[in-house]
């Protein structure tokens, strides 16, 4: 990120070429900078794994320390720690949400071709949904805006509307174009937009809007259930996952977790259908956590499918806060305790990891790139502007 | 010389554009060559009337040939003194009588294995060397020279009297073979040498294929048995693990998956009856199943208010507890004499897609053993016992769940079968039994797993997708299974929220329905072989009588009485019927145990399956043989 920062300023410096000896060196400069930029551009939106994470570790921290009615044994922990970590937090997130976001527009105007690739790629079109669920999350996890004011309200409909659109097109999509779709395409990261439902739905509940809330509810669970279905179906031919996205199965117990926490919020207390998601999320989460063969070939190389990890584990924590909230014992107290040392611990080895091998994080090439003769293409745009 | 023989007859091989496969110690993939012609049912009979007949086929197979035999079955070209063996199969040349007749049919050929006195013993690996028609009008001089062959006349009729094997390749010395099959040929070779030993064709089951017999017999004070054992060990092979899941699906058929195809061959001999041990299969807790269930109704019958017009007592309850206790005592401990003696076996059985599903039914039982405790024993249970029971469904689940989330080939889209509700009844059941000892967290969450896992079961039944291998075509008694689930479900949401509300009827009633369906259909039951894993197969009939007693309390009229009353008739009846068939088969007919063919499959398809199915079936037709013969690739292009 620091080497982004360095490298904004500089775009200034590309204008028209003069007609002077040193045309050479300004071409030189251009094509650096033309390079570099093409460089910018290759994120594609997987990268917002890493907003996702940070947002959801926000609003974990933000739950964690919200006064309770009792003692629990997590909280007076939580209250020693300055307030100021919490908050460093969150600009860290909203940071890099921004900047992301920023590089992501950049990417739509100078390699639209990739964009729409990346509509129609069955991994890629499901982050789509990751940029609108970070700023939800964030907004939820905002220390100075309360659920009830109009700022609130409109972020809200901003954020959720993209939602709405992206639901139309890709849930029409398994509706209309059929098997071939959804038995072919269904892959683990489809949940994320079951997911970017369900934050929507709580998200709303939270501001006292519970038909809304109700009905992206609704309409996130009705698509799970077709979803979970057809993914242990694993029909066979269907696009597999490459080994280097295994870290993307953890999205199993991200999307009943975040169920569980929606119905919490929807129906005021975390009652018998809140516990059921969320005891099938710890499920699935003891399963796949038994299975380390399944995700040995994606832990060889650092890349961004590792930032996938922390997201599904801070939902899981939050679900257990919830949790612990509703059943007052021992063990749920614990089970909170160690899910959310977990998630934090596991958020902070990936900011660890990125600030340390940040040249393995960079993107070396766009995967969406139509052919790599249009990469040349894309440097024309930018001599006219 | 012989090897230059063997040099020239690849070389010839690859220019007719034959399959020339060698296969060293580590096994290379044999492919079956593609021609073949067959022999016709003459050569055949004459073929199995050398060699006893085509019921001991098989034996004739896994065993050396008697000596007299050797004389004339040892016509192909056996060589010995390379490091391997090598075994040459060729068929007949074209010029041979036999074809003219039938050129239709395709030719299978295999050789036969000579025994020590013609001086050949394998010792490590067997090289085998097929060969197609086109080859042996090329080798057919050169075959016959070996000096240390009987046989000289190989262009005889009869000639295409080659025994074929099930290659096990690939051996290891010393290493100790826990959990490995070792080569079963090898095993069977010394017998004939050492009559007065016990008999070895079963080792490759046992558990370190046979050390620990072996030790526990030097315990007791056996004589020692000579060093061949060590040599034995030393020469198994031990690569071999269980089969793949493919071949489960490939060599069997039926609706339980027990039944070899004709195209296959075992590795154990099917015409002896194998140790009692061996032949116990996981189905046996079936019977558990099935007569503690009928204790749990009876129970119900006795307390439930709106039944107690019929005036039931406890003691029928008492003493059906008492015997499932038994039953449930007896077969465990018969089961953990097989783990201890037979683990490779029961690997084996693990690894069967239907099998492991019967993993599950012991953990069921015993939660219902607890749930029919009869009120006189005790009133109160402890919870530990709760924890301790689900303990195992807990792990099993873990590992077969994941696998259809996550494994490769043992995807639910292949795998699917009604079996499979057995490894989802049992969330249900501690369910019910937890929230029937007053827990409240835990049984919510085997609650909530089961639902969610049996929705994506129920609709992957229901899809019936083509690239489903297991699926019964024909109605069978597993089909009751279906039943099962929903009837427990609906009693265990019942008994968690405190009363018969919404989601129990729901779920009632789609178990009714399902019911209905299947009693409607009852004429497709019919024709089947009996099995032990019936008995599994009457619990759900008992589950959906005590769920409509339950719904009686709830709802009590004449018709959801008289319901309860004919349900429950129904299943006691199907119960004693299932008994008096059991004593039969056990007592009478003595089959109650057939061999267990299903876990005794080869490792790789046997090579010449198509005259192994001529010969089973001489008169079957080549119709028949295509129609069993296993796909390749069950899956299906979608």
């Amino acid at each position: 990120m620091e080497e982004r920062e360095q490298q904004l300023p500089i775009t200034t410096n590309s204008s028209t070429p003069r007609q002077t000896p040193t045309t050479g060196l300004n071409i030189v400069a251009t094509s650096k900078v033309l390079a570099w930029l093409s460089n910018l551009t290759r994120f594609h939106a997987g990268y917002f794994r890493i907003s996702l994470s940070l947002c959801g570790q926000a609003l974990l921290w933000k739950t964690l320390s919200e006064p309770t009615t009792d003692a629990h044994a997590l909280r007076p922990v939580i209250h020693t720690l300055p307030s100021a970590a919490f908050f460093f937090l969150w600009s860290l997130a909203l940071f890099s949400l921004v900047a992301l976001c920023l590089l992501y527009a950049v990417r739509c105007l100078f390699r639209f071709e990739s964009i729409k690739a990346e509509l129609s790629h069955h991994v890629g079109m499901n982050y789509l949904f990751a940029p609108w669920i970070s700023w939800l999350l964030l907004l939820e996890s905002t220390p100075f805006l309360h659920p009830k004011t109009a700022s609130y309200l409109v972020l809200w409909w901003v954020f959720s509307v993209p939602i709405f659109v992206l639901d139309v097109k890709i849930y029409g999509q398994w509706f209309t174009k059929g098997r071939k779709l959804l038995s072919m395409a269904a892959n683990p990261t489809s949940q994320i937009s079951v997911i970017g439902n369900l934050v929507g739905a709580r998200a709303a509940a939270r501001m006292g809007w519970r038909e809304s809330a109700l009905c992206m509810f609704s309409l996130g669970m009705a698509h799970y259930l077709v979803l979970f279905v057809t993914l242990y179906q694993r029909f066979v031919g269907s696009n597999s996952l490459p080994a280097m996205l295994r870290p993307v199965f953890f999205l199993f117990f991200a999307a009943p977790g975040m169920a569980s926490l929606a119905w919490d919020s929807i129906s005021g207390t975390f009652d018998n259908a809140s516990k059921m998601l969320f005891f099938l999320s710890l499920f699935l989460f003891a399963s796949l956590v038994s299975r380390p063969a399944l995700f040995r070939r994606s832990m060889r190389r650092f890349n961004v499918a590792w930032w996938a990890y922390s997201f599904p584990l801070t939902v899981l924590a939050l679900a257990a806060t919830e949790y612990a909230q509703e059943v007052k014992g021992f063990i749920s107290d614990a089970l909170m305790l160690v899910l959310s040392v977990l998630s934090a611990l596991v958020t902070l080895a990936l900011l660890v990891f990125t600030f340390l091998k940040t040249r393995d994080l960079l993107p070396h090439d766009d995967p969406f790139a139509p052919s790599s003769s249009m990469s040349t293409a894309f440097v024309m745009p930018t001599l006219q502007t | 010389m012989l090897v230059t023989i063997l040099e020239e007859l690849s070389h010839q091989m690859e220019n007719k554009d034959l399959q020339v496969q060698l296969s060293t110690k580590q096994g290379f993939p044999e492919e079956l060559p593609s021609l073949l012609k067959c022999i016709t049912s003459q050569t055949i009979a004459g073929f199995d009337s050398v060699e006893c007949g085509g019921m001991n086929y098989q034996t004739q197979l896994v065993t050396i040939p008697n000596p007299q035999e050797d004389a004339t079955a040892g016509k192909g070209l056996e060589a010995a003194e390379l490091h391997g063996q090598v075994n040459v199969i060729f068929g007949p040349p074209p010029s041979s009588p036999v074809e003219a007749t039938d050129c239709h049919e395709p030719h299978a050929i295999s050789v036969s294995m000579p025994a020590s006195p013609s001086g050949l013993h394998i010792v490590q690996a067997k090289k085998v060397l097929f060969i197609d028609k086109a080859g042996p009008t090329a080798i057919d001089g050169q075959p016959n020279q070996p000096s240390d062959s009987d046989s000289i006349n190989s262009r005889q009729p009869q000639q295409g009297k080659f025994h074929s094997q099930p290659i096990s390749a690939g051996n290891s010395c010393g290493k100790p073979t826990e959990g490995k099959v070792s080569d079963p040929f090898e095993s069977q070779l010394r017998i004939p040498r050492n009559d007065s030993q016990r008999d070895k064709r079963f080792d490759p089951f046992k558990t370190w294929s046979g050390k620990l017999e072996r030790q526990l017999s030097n315990l007791r004070g056996k004589p020692q048995e000579p060093d061949l054992e060590a040599a034995n060990d030393c020469h198994s092979a031990e690569n071999e693990t269980v089969p793949a899941v493919d071949r489960y699906f490939d060599a069997l058929e039926g609706p339980e998956l027990d039944t070899l195809r004709a195209t296959e061959v075992s590795v154990l001999p099917e015409d002896k009856k194998w140790p009692f041990l061996l032949r116990f299969p996981i189905s046996s807790f079936g019977m558990c199943l099935g007569v503690s269930s009928q204790a749990i109704l009876w129970k119900t019958l006795a307390i439930s208010p709106s039944m107690s017009f019929l005036h039931v007592s406890l003691t029928v309850n008492l003493v059906l507890w008492c015997i499932s206790l038994a039953l449930m005592a007896t077969i465990f401990l018969i089961y953990f004499l097989k783990i201890i003696f037979f683990f490779e076996a029961v690997r084996r059985e693990y690894h069967h897609p239907i099998r492991v599903n019967f993993f599950f039914a012991p953990w069921i039982a015993c939660l219902f053993l607890v749930l029919g405790l009869p009120p006189s024993v005790t009133v109160n249970v402890h919870a530990a016992i709760w924890y301790v029971l689900m303990a195992p469904i807990f792990c099993l689940e873990l590992k077969i769940y994941g696998q259809w989330m996550s494994g490769g080939q043992r995807r639910l889209s292949k795998v699917a079968n009604p079996s499979n509700h057995l490894s989802i009844v049992g969330n249900f059941v501690g369910a019910l039994l937890g929230a029937s000892m007053g827990l409240k967290e835990g049984p919510i969450f085997f609650f909530a797993v089961g639902l969610a896992h049996y929705t994506v079961l129920f609709v992957t039944l229901y899809q019936r997708l083509p690239t489903n291998a297991t699926l019964p075509k024909e109605l069978h008694p597993v089909f009751f299974l279906f039943v099962a689930a929903p009837s427990v479900a609906c009693m265990a949401w019942a008994k968690i929220h405190g009363d018969f509300d919404y989601g129990s009827r729901i779920a009632y009633f789609i178990a009714m329905f399902l019911y209905a369906s299947l009693a409607v259909r009852i004429n497709f039951f019919r024709g089947f072989r009996f099995s032990l894993a019936w008995w599994a197969y009457t619990f759900p009939m008992t589950g959906a009588a005590v769920a409509t007693i339950k719904y009686s309390m709830e709802v009590t009229n004449v018709l959801t009485q008289s319901l309860s009353v004919g349900l429950s008739a129904i299943s006691t009846f199907t119960v004693t019927a299932l008994l008096v068939s059991t004593i039969i088969h056990a007592f009478i007919l003595h089959d109650l145990f057939p061999n267990d063919i299903s876990i005794a499959i080869t490792q790789k398809r046997p090579k010449f399956s198509k005259k192994l199915a001529h010969l089973r079936s001489a008169s079957s037709d080549m119709k028949d043989i295509e129609a069993s013969l296993p796909k390749n690739n069950p899956e299906l292009e979608l």
